[in-house]
């Protein structure tokens, strides 16, 4: 298990995550996620016409499908077979996050969201044998304009790398 | 408050919620795309050794976002800049969610928060005997361990019924950052 946390803190600190994962964002999906929140602001549930933007939580969002579509889908060659950066989604936990929106542009109905990452960190917790990834993860808009910019931080318990 | 030079080191910003359900729970996953059972079936929640279903750790995170924005009357006033969370306890249905920010540095117009999430999860109530009122789920399922005893986080209360047993922790510690339009 510590061979293949060694491995891991070796070949995957500083890789830039391969592929990306694409969010289109409607209406609905928006007015949905704010409505679970209680949010009664118009500027985040109003009509379609008047126009609205995403809530901040709705970051939450585009990180679940960062998490899913490009982390779990993180592969390297270790011995000659590949093997993911996680053997078992069910020991992941995520332990932090952060959220930073400066000189970021609202979300919006019709965006075509863009999401990249790297993995800037990889170490181990000897005393627990948790495995620990800091992920960069990287949300444009189809223009290019950055929405939200989000560190993750996640373990993965004994068994799960 | 309506400017910077209203802020003070110390000025607290709060709210709480206690609306964690089953229900919510699945509205959640289906907004949010986070459809993992863990967070909507017991069973599957039990299979992996967490005694029954917990919030989505992003779910909190929500409301560190929703007290920023009500306090910056949805951007009216100023943005929400960062948000920066560790999470430590898990969030349980039926839990009491306080979450508390408290200014510890002013920067031009940008205002620096400690962030702090508590939940408050009940376990039963037994009367001056020690006779059972009422039992919460914390209680039918286990989620107080030994540790949440020596940590001293177990806490008792008198209540209309009897005597509430309940743990309070913090789940969600963090920082945030805002900047004010004037």
């Amino acid at each position: 298990m510590k061979k293949n946390a060694e491995f891991l803190i070796k070949n995957v600190k500083g890789v830039v995550i391969p592929g990306s994962a694409k969010v289109n964002i409607r209406y609905k999906t928006l007015v949905n996620f704010a409505k679970v929140y209680g949010i009664i602001d118009p500027k985040y549930i109003g009509s379609e016409e008047d126009g609205i933007v995403a809530c901040h939580a709705f970051a939450n969002h585009f990180t679940i499908k960062a998490v899913y579509k490009l982390l779990i889908g993180f592969n390297v060659i270790q011995n000659g077979e590949t093997r993911g950066i996680m053997l078992d989604p069910g020991k992941l936990l995520h332990t932090g996050n952060i959220y930073n929106w400066d000189s970021c542009v609202d979300v919006k109905p019709g965006d075509k969201l863009h999401i990249t990452g790297s993995c800037e960190d990889v170490w181990l917790n000897e005393k627990n044998m948790m495995l620990f990834y800091k992920f960069f993860i990287n949300v444009k808009n189809q223009n290019e304009e950055p929405v939200c910019n989000v560190v993750i931080t996640a373990g993965v318990r004994k068994g799960g790398y | 408050m309506a400017n910077i030079s209203e802020y003070n080191v110390g000025y607290v910003v709060k709210d709480q919620f206690e609306g964690v359900n089953r229900d919510l729970l699945r509205d959640y996953a289906k907004a949010s795309g986070d459809t993992n059972p863990i967070h909507t079936n017991d069973a599957v929640a039990e299979r992996v050794g967490l005694k029954g279903i917990i919030a989505h750790g992003l779910f909190s995170t929500g409301l560190i976002t929703k007290l920023f924005e009500d306090h910056l009357e949805h951007g009216k006033r100023g943005q929400l800049i960062e948000i920066n969370i560790e999470m430590r306890g898990m969030v349980r249905c039926g839990d009491l969610i306080i979450t508390e920010a408290v200014v510890n540095r002013i920067e031009g117009k940008r205002v620096f928060f400690d962030v702090e999430q508590r939940t408050i999860t009940k376990v039963d109530i037994k009367d001056k005997n020690g006779n059972l009122v009422k039992q919460f789920d914390a209680g039918e399922r286990g989620y107080i361990t030994e540790k949440d005893i020596e940590r001293g986080l177990i806490k008792t209360k008198e209540v209309p019924k009897g005597i509430l047993t309940y743990r309070e922790r913090i789940a969600t510690p963090g920082t945030a950052i805002i900047e004010l339009f004037e």
